[in-house]
């Protein structure tokens, strides 16, 4: 045997050690059972679905508890009682409205109820029933149903939620 | 050898070491680099400088080293290395959706991570460090990560009672019971209804061989023009509880002739003078009079009719019984009076209560149901059916053993196989390599195969003894993740101390209250203790609640506080004698010990104090955005018109005070009133009353439209 042979066989040796090193990994799939399990219909175009993260996903089911008798149109009960308040309160997505609304004052409009925050004394407070982590996760959800779509880093204080 | 050829050898010895000397170098060179270019290290580089490229460096770094990081709870079999590529997980500066992953947070869960490490709920390889090894399930490691739209099936593996937070679970445990899963495999923490299929033992006398034949062939009955009939707001293939078995033509004549033959209780039929019968038969309005009658007294509440508009088929109405839409050409007539007049008779475990009728009442709604409750179409496709041979009631007899009927559905002298089918109690953790996917082309996982497996049992088994039912997406999805929280027993007794089990929950009823409640099947709809059903307000504490003369004048003619509801109270055409007994009993026995008649007095109320509690209700508190009192107001809450006759002022005050405390899953929200303003309140509630005598209620045009779906 020559040394180039040798070295050629050294060489073919070295090569298949070190592509041994890596092991083959299958390549991950893209597996639609990964998808997120929890989704909301747009309100305002039912052909489009929200996907929603957990604490959305948990804001979801706290609004449909306690929330939506008047903050929507439709209620898992019939007819909805928001056409009973004057004035009427928004309805969970309207972007319009709550968009420009911080998060720290919508925590507080719940907590503390309409009346605390210079608002209508009909929406009350649900502070001594919802946990803090609860009632940001109603918000959370609400956020993400939002239309329009709520801008994070676009929001600008009120006028009441500037202190 | 000769000096030329050994120095020869030797000059090539110390070439063949000089390369491979060479070539150890640059392997020995390569692994640092190698390792070096980890992919966990990859990872941990670049959260450093993610971490840099926030305002809060310092803190995002605090905890942070380059090594692997592990969460070890040994007593939990956890050792989970996901921190150390998951860095950000208890950082709450990291929970925005624009923080790329894997450094986002965690979402806020009641349990924290370092107490509970990652696969415990997710699953996947806790020791892994690669990626692809850690979420995916390889030959050696066979359990992949469960994907998050399941992950409710984690938080029941350890909580056996329902969790607020869990409704994707709860529906799923919810489907497996009222399927009757149980029927078949061992499924623990299922509940077992008290009926799980009808007793069939006398089906013979209430329906034809031919109903039979094709019941057993094609189950649906309601469907529109695409098969299609949408139940509770989901379209769905089928709505009965009754699955679709795959039965060739021989089995259905057999299966049919055999049931056809059960008559283990003779019917007795009740019959109406035929005089009386001929004078009402001469009124035109009987039909429609049938039907306002099976409105009025809420038939709706129990069960749906089909409402066929602009081609899309409906279920309207309650589902604790069967839909009737059809029932009329199912049914012998004389069956149907005798059920009504006395189900328990013919059913012993049934739900529907006994209605106390009038003969005028019973022929009009019979009457109804028969012309209007019917489809001419139903047994087209049914071949005409003799009397069955013995030989087609022996191989029937068979087959009701073989193909599990009886493990459903009792008849009498007949004895069902035990654990029919397999054992699910640990399904949720097996192996891919445990499981037969046959010649189905679906990935090699779990969650896949159970999904296959609940949609066409065949596709992979095509000898699976399993019928076919008929699931909407979220309905796979729910039982999926129930059956996946089924892990089996704990493994480790650290684990085992984790479970928090179910509440076994009972109401024992004693006296004349136990006959006249098993009567009316109050727990049908009602929860007593915890137990009963859950359409219709809990009535634990009714006794501190109302007063005892609204109890019996609403059990004698119930109208709802709550107007916008469809589903509401049944007239159940109850005696003086029998809404005294429940009454008297409710009132004495169903009391809340924090509730205490005693400490108010209804005459310490003065008209100031009333004045007050109303200026109160209307202006500060604006309580008639979710109560009505006289014309105006909101229905999320009870209507309080007549809530001085309704309410005792002590249950007012306890509520006020702490509404949780007395319904815990009550919407109204706990307020901060102070005693003087509850005492006015009452007051003012207490002043409110109004006769409750039978008005009419407003037809909402989802009731107008279950009396329609009749006639469609």
């Amino acid at each position: 045997m020559t040394p180039r042979k040798w070295s050629a066989a050294l060489v073919c040796l070295a090569l298949a050690l070190l592509s041994g090193c890596r092991r083959q990994v299958p390549t991950a799939k893209a597996d639609p059972l990964l998808a997120a399990y929890d989704s909301e219909p747009d309100w305002n175009d039912s052909q489009k679905t929200i996907p929603l993260g957990y604490q959305q996903a948990q804001g979801k089911r706290v609004f449909y508890q306690q929330c939506v008798w008047c903050h929507a149109d439709a209620t898992p009960a019939g007819p909805s009682n928001r056409s009973n308040l004057t004035p009427p309160p928004p309805m969970l997505n309207d972007g319009a409205t709550l968009n420009r609304e911080t998060d720290e004052y919508m925590q507080n409009i719940v907590t503390l109820g309409g009346s605390a925050m210079g608002k209508s004394a009909m929406m009350p407070p649900y502070g001594r029933v919802l946990t803090a982590e609860e009632i940001r996760s109603v918000i959370a959800f609400l956020r993400a149903i939002a239309q329009p779509p709520y801008q994070p880093s676009g929001r600008s204080g009120s006028q009441d939620s500037a202190k | 050898m000769p000096a030329e050829d050994m120095g020869n050898l030797t000059r090539r010895i110390r070439y063949v070491f000089a390369v491979s000397s060479v070539i150890f170098l640059v392997v020995l060179a390569i692994s640092p680099f190698k390792d070096y270019r980890r992919e966990w290290k990859q990872y941990k580089r670049s959260y450093i400088r993610f971490a840099q490229s926030r305002p809060d460096t310092k803190r995002l770094t605090a905890d942070y080293s380059p090594e692997i990081d592990q969460i070890w709870l040994p007593a939990m079999n956890v050792t989970d290395r996901c921190t150390t590529c998951h860095q950000g997980i208890t950082q709450p500066t990291l929970a925005d959706a624009s923080v790329p992953q894997p450094f986002r947070t965690h979402p806020p869960i009641p349990h924290n991570v370092r107490d509970w490490g990652c696969t415990t709920c997710h699953r996947g390889q806790g020791p892994a460090t690669e990626v692809a090894e850690a979420h995916e399930s390889t030959l050696a490691w066979e359990q992949p990560i469960l994907p998050t739209r399941f992950i409710q099936a984690s938080c029941g593996t350890c909580h056996l009672s329902n969790l607020p937070q869990t409704p994707q679970l709860t529906r799923g445990r919810q489907l497996l019971a009222e399927l009757n899963c149980q029927g078949c495999h061992k499924l623990p923490g299922i509940e077992t209804p008290a009926m799980r299929g009808p007793d069939l033992s006398s089906i013979g006398t209430k329906v034809s061989r031919e109903w039979i034949y094709k019941w057993l062939k094609e189950p649906r009955t309601v469907t529109d023009k695409d098969g299609n009939v949408t139940v509770n707001g989901y379209e769905t293939e089928e709505e009965p509880r009754m699955p679709k078995f795959r039965l060739n033509e021989a089995e259905l004549m057999a299966l049919s002739g055999y049931l056809s033959v059960q008559k283990a209780k003779p019917l007795s039929a009740y019959r109406i003078s035929p005089g009386v019968i001929a004078s009402w038969s001469k009124n035109p309005e009987l039909v429609p009079q049938g039907e306002l009658r099976f409105r009025q007294m809420f038939c709706s509440t129990c069960h749906s009719l089909a409402v066929t508009r602009a081609g899309e088929t409906k279920l309207i109405g309650g589902d604790i019984g069967p839909e009737l839409t059809k029932v009329g050409s199912k049914v012998n007539p004389d069956w149907l009076i005798a059920w009504l007049r006395d189900p328990e008779s013919y059913l012993p475990h049934t739900r529907m209560p006994r209605y106390g009728w009038s003969d005028e009442d019973l022929y009009k709604v019979t009457q109804y149901i028969a012309t209007k409750l019917v489809d001419s179409d139903l047994l087209t496709n049914v071949p005409n059916l003799d009397s069955p041979t013995d030989e087609q009631i022996q191989l029937g007899r068979r087959l009701f053993l073989e193909k599990g009927c009886a493990s459903c559905h009792a008849i009498v002298g007949l004895n069902p196989q035990k654990d029919f089918g397999p054992d699910l109690s640990a399904l949720g953790a097996k192996n891919a390599s445990e499981l037969e996917f046959g010649s189905a082309k679906i990935p090699h996982n779990l969650v896949s195969y159970i999904q296959a497996k609940l949609q066409d049992p065949a596709s992979v088994n095509p000898a699976a003894r399993m019928p076919h039912y008929s699931w909407n997406p979220a309905d796979l999805d729910a039982v999926t993740t129930a059956l996946l929280s089924m892990k089996g027993a704990p493994a480790t007794s650290a684990l085992q101390n984790l479970v928090i089990p179910r509440k076994e929950v009972a109401f024992h009823p004693t006296g004349s209250f136990a006959e006249v409640y098993k009567r009316y099947k109050c727990d049908t709809c009602h929860k007593f203790n915890g137990y009963g059903g859950d359409l219709a307000p809990e009535l634990t504490y009714e006794g501190s609640r109302a007063q005892r003369q609204w109890l019996i004048e609403f059990l004698k003619s119930p109208q709802t506080l709550r107007p916008t509801l469809i589903l509401r109270m049944p007239q159940l055409n109850m005696s003086d004698k029998d809404a005294a007994t429940l009454a008297d009993y409710v009132s004495m026995v169903l009391q809340n010990p924090a509730v205490n008649p005693a400490s108010t007095d209804a005459k310490q109320f003065t008209p100031a104090m009333a004045a007050l509690g109303k200026q109160l209700y209307e202006v500060k508190y604006q309580c008639q955005s979710c109560h009505t009192i006289g014309a105006s107001g909101g229905y999320v809450g009870p209507n309080l018109n007549n809530a001085g006759g309704w309410l005792t002022p002590a249950w007012i005050q306890a509520w006020l005070k702490n509404p949780q405390a007395l319904v815990p899953d009550t919407i109204e929200p706990r307020r901060n009133f102070t005693d003087q303003e509850i005492d006015a309140l009452t007051a003012y509630l207490m002043t409110l009353r109004a006769g409750i005598a039978p008005q009419k209620t407003g037809n909402t045009p989802s009731e107008a439209a279950v009396a329609q779906g009749a006639g469609q």
